[in-house]
């Protein structure tokens, strides 16, 4: 499975998902719906703004203490009974986690949804030292069998629509052709349940981890959730640092926040707060619990003018209406994470050389804005990026030209009024030249602009 | 009463009848407009294209032109946003030039903002005819916070009636340098508005901004649609 | 907000997020709810801990003893929080997590002086030492990531009902 970063080809991905008509109507649909059921979810929510504001300012004190929290949660998180590691970057995540499972002989690993581990490119690295993992997550199962990767954070197989997914199972699981959502959802829970129950391991991610208690959050609604983290003996978890939280009495605000921003649902079927392993007197629960702290460059993110993106909660508010993501979806941002959050994460993770068509890949509408649960300033560090693109020399040397110029006649009214007349004089040869993206769109200069009508 | 009139240079250039009519408009409400000669471009386009320097230029520029105390009307409110929002963070670091941009952001009025809240022209029972519906565009709606002034003008048309669009305020794709840099995303953005428009079955569409409206008139002319496509200054300027 | 209210208002919110619901006001009642949603012949699971269970677990003949070969589990749980309609399942006292997890049907018994009002309320009671696994369970499992169409029934129970007591 090839897990190359294509953000560069944003504009050709983008190109040939608006050519892909299931897609575009996946994509619309999943919009229109999303867009629909937060505002209905969030209608009857009392002081909204209030809640928004307080959510902000706890994940803004997160990150202006960040190495103590994350010290913080270390030390309680191993008073429970958990094993702590920090993995630098991505390579280290993978490796400390596959150690510990060859160490343990684990062959077969069950796994709830994380992002993460698709940042790190978890599976690959597992699969070639011989152990089969397997997503769990429904729509995450899908595209694993498919061999895709996810298109949407909160609903990864969006872009597949129900008769491709009834050809799948009928394929891969040997089991009659069914087009009904429901019947596919009970396949895929009796081919699962096998696997949970004889799972060496289980990994997850996290949505939250609270400092004071040491605990894991996880927001699920399938209940994949709850069995990978208590029904095999050894649950790995890998999350980002800036997941943190100060206390586990901080996490109402973001039950009220995060499942409205994301489905539209008051709350998520499960919320599971994990803290250690299994206690004297406990019945069940994993036994070894292993917490893997992914940095792979937030520290130095934490210390730039970028570091507000470290706010996300991950909800794909944003995403549901942001008008570029909605028309191409996922695939074309060509990494992990998608739409407005997406663009600028990519491109402070991977660096501007890897992702800088990424920071062109918005109108800035400033919808994403609007609906953001934490306010992350989303349109102002789209800005700065692209600040930063143009300072790190990676614009396109015509436009670099363009602007030199504009910024001379911009200061100079005789300057501007003579690149207006030449305008109007050269516009056929301009729309000729090529320009038909732009000049072809645009109507020809007026004979007599304003400043020649007005006294 | 003296106005400064900012045309914004796309209505400068590409749509001056706009200007014109924004000029009627504020002559009819007891406004005297002048037009600063020297004007140019408030910058926007280099500073949503990360040219910081460049759109410095031009800010300075304007500051210069626009001095005074006399408020400032303009046919656009992404130009307006650009003024008020952005300028005090382009001077951060230039103590004078600071103060001029905040006083700046202070007196400049996007059109439909000054002919509700100072001109009081939805009370004026402007003239209007057939069927009209509303783009709202992403700065004027999300940045400066209009969203009732064009729609109170509009409903106050004697003799045309107001079409509501859905989803008005989704953005059409125009983006400034976005419609360059990703035509094919700007487009199929532009067919989903001009779609929405149609639907509605108005014969005229219109809005705040020169920009959104030229890509949707782009949009309806790859679609052969007849629907008129006029800048909100000249419609109320036809119904006085 | 009073005890009523509190349990009005979590018994409105179960309901909603499709959790069947019941109120009863001693363990006769308790019983014959239990009957109404349970066939009685069914292989249950029932830790019989509690007075509550213990009450439960008389009803039914065919007992379960691992809850991964039941059909249905019955258990009394720590306690549920109105604002959201949640029950709240605990492993401290040698609870097993995963029996309201793993059966197709999960009917969780509640006490009603142990209904929290808020979210708040609930985790300013827990905090100060969670147990190894707290789960806040809202209605069955669900999906919705085929074509946006939610199907009830996914990993988790596919039925909850919940008797308040």
């Amino acid at each position: 499975m090839n897990h190359e970063q294509t953000s560069l080809a944003f504009r050709e991905n983008s190109v040939r998902a608006l050519e892909d008509s299931a897609l575009r109507a996946a994509m619309k649909q999943a919009a229109d719906t999303f867009g629909t059921k937060r505002a209905d979810a969030f209608a009857p929510v009392a002081d909204l703004e209030a809640l928004r504001d307080r959510a902000s300012a706890i994940r803004e004190e997160v990150l202006a203490s960040l190495p103590m929290y994350v010290d913080r949660f270390t030390a309680a998180a191993t008073r429970a009974g958990a094993v702590v590691h920090r993995a630098n970057d991505a390579a280290a995540a993978r490796e400390i986690i596959r150690k510990i499972l060859a160490d343990r002989g684990a062959r077969l690993i069950v796994k709830g949804k994380s992002m993460v581990s698709e940042e790190v490119d978890l599976n690959s690295h597992l699969e070639a030292a011989g152990m089969e993992v397997v997503e769990t997550d429904l729509g995450e199962y899908i595209i694993q069998m498919e061999g895709e990767t996810p298109s949407h954070i909160i609903v990864p197989a969006i872009h597949k629509n129900r008769q491709q997914v009834g050809r799948l199972f009928a394929d891969r699981l040997g089991v009659p052709y069914s087009d009904d959502p429901q019947v596919l959802t009970k396949i895929a829970r009796k081919a699962l349940r096998e696997k949970f129950l004889s799972a060496d391991a289980g990994i997850s991610g996290a949505n939250f981890a609270s400092a004071d208690t040491g605990s894991l959050v996880l927001f699920t609604n399938e209940g994949n959730g709850r069995m990978v983290t208590t029904v095999p003996p050894l649950h790995v978890a890998i999350l980002s640092i800036e997941k943190m939280l100060p206390t586990l009495t901080d996490l109402p605000a973001f039950i009220r926040l995060l499942p409205r921003s994301a489905t539209g649902q008051p709350i998520t079927s499960y919320v599971s707060v994990v803290t250690g392993t299994r206690k004297a007197g406990d019945a069940t629960g994993a036994k070894e619990l292993h917490i893997v702290l992914l940095d792979n460059g937030r520290t130095e993110i934490n210390a730039g003018e970028s570091r507000d993106i470290l706010k996300c909660i991950r909800c794909g508010a944003c995403m549901n209406v942001c008008p570029v993501y909605r028309t191409v979806g996922g695939h074309a941002y060509g990494w992990t994470y998608p739409g407005p959050m997406g663009m600028i994460l990519t491109t402070l993770l991977t660096g501007m050389a890897k992702s800088h068509p990424l920071v062109d890949a918005s109108t800035v509408c400033g919808a994403c804005v609007e609906v953001c649960p934490v306010r992350v300033p989303l349109v102002d560090l789209i800005l700065e990026l692209r600040r930063r693109k143009v300072r790190e020399g990676f614009s396109d040397p015509k436009e670099k030209r363009g602007m030199a110029l504009f910024g001379k006649a911009a200061a100079k009214p005789a300057l501007f009024a003579l690149g207006q007349r030449l305008a109007g004089a050269f516009w056929p040869l301009v729309r000729a030249l090529g320009g038909k993206d732009v000049a072809g769109r645009m109507p020809a200069p007026a004979k007599t602009p304003l400043r020649r009508r007005l006294p | 009463m003296q106005v400064l009139l900012f045309g914004t240079c796309l209505v400068d250039t590409f749509f001056p009848e706009a200007g014109e009519a924004t000029v009627r408009l504020l002559r009819r409400f007891g406004a005297e407009p002048i037009f600063p000669k020297g004007q140019t471009c408030c910058g926007q386009p280099a500073f949503n294209a990360g040219y910081e320097a460049q759109s410095r230029a031009a800010a300075e520029h304007f500051l210069w032109e626009f001095d005074g105390d006399a408020p400032i009307v303009t046919p656009s409110g992404s130009c307006a946003a650009m003024v008020k929002h952005h300028y005090p963070w382009l001077f951060r670091d230039d103590p004078k030039r600071l103060a001029k941009a905040k006083r700046t952001g202070e007196r400049i009025y996007e059109l439909t903002q000054y002919l509700v809240h100072v001109a009081k022209a939805h009370e004026a029972g402007l003239r209007g005819k057939g069927t009209v519906t509303y783009h709202a565009s992403c700065h004027l709606t999300r940045s400066l916070g209009v969203r009732e002034e064009p729609m109170t003008l509009l409903s106050s048309l004697q003799g045309a009636t107001f079409l509501p669009m859905p989803d008005a305020a989704r953005c059409c794709g125009f983006g400034g340098t976005f419609m360059a840099k990703l035509p094919e995303i700007s487009c199929a953005l532009a067919d989903e508005k001009a779609a929405s428009i149609e639907a509605t079955g108005a014969d005229t569409v219109t809005g705040c901004d020169s920009g959104c409206l030229m890509n949707i008139a782009d949009a309806m002319r790859r679609r052969g649609t007849k629907i008129r496509v006029a800048h909100i200054a000249q419609l109320l300027a036809e119904g006085l | 907000m009073s005890g009523a209210d509190r349990e009005r208002l979590f018994l409105e919110n179960a309901a909603i997020a499709a959790a069947g619901t019941h109120s009863v006001s001693d363990t006769g009642e308790l019983l014959a709810a239990l009957r109404r949603v349970v066939a009685t012949d069914s292989p249950v699971y029932c830790p019989g801990v509690t007075e509550l269970e213990k009450a439960a677990a008389a009803l039914f003949p065919v007992r379960a003893a691992d809850y991964a070969a039941a059909t249905v589990t019955v258990e009394e749980v720590f306690g549920a929080v109105a604002e959201t309609g949640t029950i709240v399942c605990v492993s401290a006292g040698g609870r097993a997590v995963q029996a309201g997890l793993l059966p197709a049907h999960h009917v969780a018994i509640v006490r009603r002086d142990r209904i929290f009002g808020t979210l708040d309320d609930l985790f300013a009671a827990v905090a100060g030492d969670p147990p190894t696994n707290l789960t806040l369970v809202t209605g069955p499992s669900r999906t919705a990531d085929i074509e946006l169409t939610l199907a009830i029934g996914v990993h988790g129970p596919e039925k909850l009902d919940i008797i308040v007591v």
